[in-house]
């Protein structure tokens, strides 16, 4: 049932929710509060997927873990530096490529070994980046051009082994530049500490690149701690960081980046991240997903509100 | 002659802050650890005006607790005055204004090559390491950098990298055993520490080691020590070892 709106076949275009929570005729927007369901249900197999946060920081892991139940496929994977986000789509086999400049859990917890031998095994295509050419890949699509100079990288195996990038003459100058091919997501899915029905979105602590991916992409997905009131935006001195006509659905996602941490809310879930490290095969992550699964499930708002 | 007992951990973080200048701009990024506790060091000592430029963008942040898991967390917004986050870092070193940037990787030769993307072959890796991170664009552009490395044996330091990531701008290579300095295009012997030998150095290294001298790595000093005690009292500077 939750799956329906992938059969409309524009899962790029997300629609507009016109359940409202405020009653008919007091609100002048229409709310974009849906479920968890339904918000995953609009990534299609295929999707670039852009994700917000940075390794074990304010990574949407709810929505990932709602992505893994739901049994995606072939998602082209967009981060500059991911963890365990990457590494347990890969290891849920939804995954075809990773576009990244570092995979890898911190020194703690170390290696993303599922990303790692998905990528060894040749399941998953890993595009190597620098942590910078995401970012100039992305201001590529946010500024509405193909590709972006990236002085930097000068030196490097990873020009002639990528199709991504390439050199080419400056016209000003005559000096070879390398340039990257731009990455525009489809869907950009990021989680906020608040968020109002409207779509507007404000982050406390570091922004990472979250607010370039949501220029970025055709699309924002956002999961949120809190759905607040939008007058919290409007009489407050720091305004959202995403405006509501980027964003296409607003998910209430309480602890929805446990067990990473989430900036003012909540730090890392030490035994959340060490029991997923020790899962070896699919039964074990079936079992670890589903004990998150009414969490992830219970936000307000959507086809499965039952609760307000 | 010397204090006894000193631990690598504190004589390699010691050895970083002290190439640390006051009044450079320095970055240093994910999973560090020691580059994060040596700034935070310098900036107590000899370096007060070092500007300590991270990931989540605190400029010269003072936090109240470091955390054993991240070099990228909130905490690096604790007490900062302004907000200039990875991208912006990047970008002050596209244009030349970054001073010092701490990195690392996972196998580097004589000629200063740093690999942190594959063993074997790019497209059919037999081991996908995590990725240079920001290396492939800070190590070309920064003024310095320096790459610190917990191991130090023939499968690090190798004749020939399996892949180049990025070479550049190399000033020094701090190791568990030595500290390596780009001279003329090839790596040789800085400096060894007090805890290893010239013997133990050449075992461990894939390509003849080449110095001038032999010299001892300055101990970590009694300030030193004791300011370490209190910014790091958690002593994730030793989680590598």
């Amino acid at each position: 049932m939750h799956l329906r709106l992938q059969a409309y076949g524009m899962p790029y275009r997300l629609p507009v929710m016109r359940r409202s929570r405020v009653q008919a005729g007091k609100g002048k927007f229409m709310s974009k509060i849906i479920s968890m369901q339904e918000a995953a249900a609009l990534v299609s197999d295929g999707t670039v997927l852009g994700i917000g946060g940075n390794v074990l920081h304010r990574a949407p892991m709810a929505f990932i873990r709602e992505l893994v139940r739901q049994r995606k496929s072939n998602l082209k994977l967009v981060k500059t530096a991911g963890a365990m986000d990457v590494d347990m789509l890969c290891l849920g086999e939804c995954v075809t490529s990773v576009d990244a400049g570092f995979i890898s859990y911190e020194t703690e917890f170390s290696l993303a070994m599922h990303y790692r031998k998905a990528v060894e095994n040749g399941r998953v295509k890993g595009n190597e980046h620098a942590c910078y050419t995401v970012i100039s890949a992305l201001r590529a699509a946010s500024y509405g051009i193909g590709f972006m100079a990236v002085k930097g990288l000068t030196v490097s195996d990873l020009i002639e082994e990528n199709d991504y990038f390439t050199r080419i003459q400056d016209p000003f100058t005559n000096e070879m530049v390398t340039v990257v091919k731009a990455i525009r997501p489809d869907v950009a899915v990021i989680h906020v500490q608040e968020a109002d029905e409207e779509g507007n979105a404000r982050i406390t602590g570091p922004l990472f690149e979250d607010v370039l991916l949501s220029r970025a992409a055709k699309s924002v997905i956002l999961t949120a701690e809190h759905i607040v009131p939008g007058s919290l935006f409007s009489s407050g001195a720091k305004k959202a960081d995403i405006p509501h006509f980027l964003v296409g659905g607003v998910v209430h996602a309480a602890k929805g980046a446990a067990p990473c941490s989430c900036a003012g809310n909540y730090d890392i879930d030490t035994k959340g991240i060490g029991t997923f490290k020790e899962i070896k095969d699919q039964e074990g992550l079936a079992v670890y997903l589903s004990a998150y699964e009414k969490a992830d499930r219970r936000g307000w708002g959507g086809k499965n509100d039952g609760k307000r | 002659m010397m204090e006894r007992g000193n631990r690598i951990c504190d004589i390699m973080v010691c050895a970083m802050a002290r190439m640390i200048q006051d009044g450079d701009k320095v970055f240093h990024g994910v999973s560090s650890h020691m580059p994060m506790i040596a700034v935070l060091l310098a900036k107590e000592l000899h370096a007060p005006h070092a500007v300590h430029l991270n990931i989540p963008g605190g400029v010269d942040p003072s936090p109240r607790k470091l955390k054993k898991y991240t070099s990228t967390g909130s905490e690096l917004l604790d007490g900062a005055r302004s907000y200039f986050p990875l991208m912006e870092v990047f970008d002050l070193s596209m244009r030349g204004g970054l001073d010092m940037a701490f990195l690392s990787g996972v196998q580097f030769d004589l000629r200063g090559n740093v690999n942190a993307s594959v063993i074997g072959n790019y497209q059919k890796p037999k081991v996908r390491l995590p990725g240079g991170a920001g290396s492939a664009v800070l190590i070309p552009t920064a003024k310095r950098a320096v790459i610190w490395r917990t191991k130090h044996d023939k499968r690090t330091f190798v004749n020939q990298v399996d892949f180049i990531t990025t070479k550049g701008n190399v000033d020094r290579i701090v190791t568990p055993l030595c500290i390596f300095k780009m001279e003329n295009g090839e790596l040789v012997l800085d400096t060894i520490h007090e805890t290893s030998s010239l013997k133990e150095v050449q075992d461990n290294t894939g390509f003849p080691v080449k110095y001038s001298r032999i010299a001892i790595t300055p101990s970590p000093a009694k300030n030193e020590l004791s300011v370490l005690k209190r910014i790091d009292p958690g002593d994730f500077r030793n989680i590598e070892f």
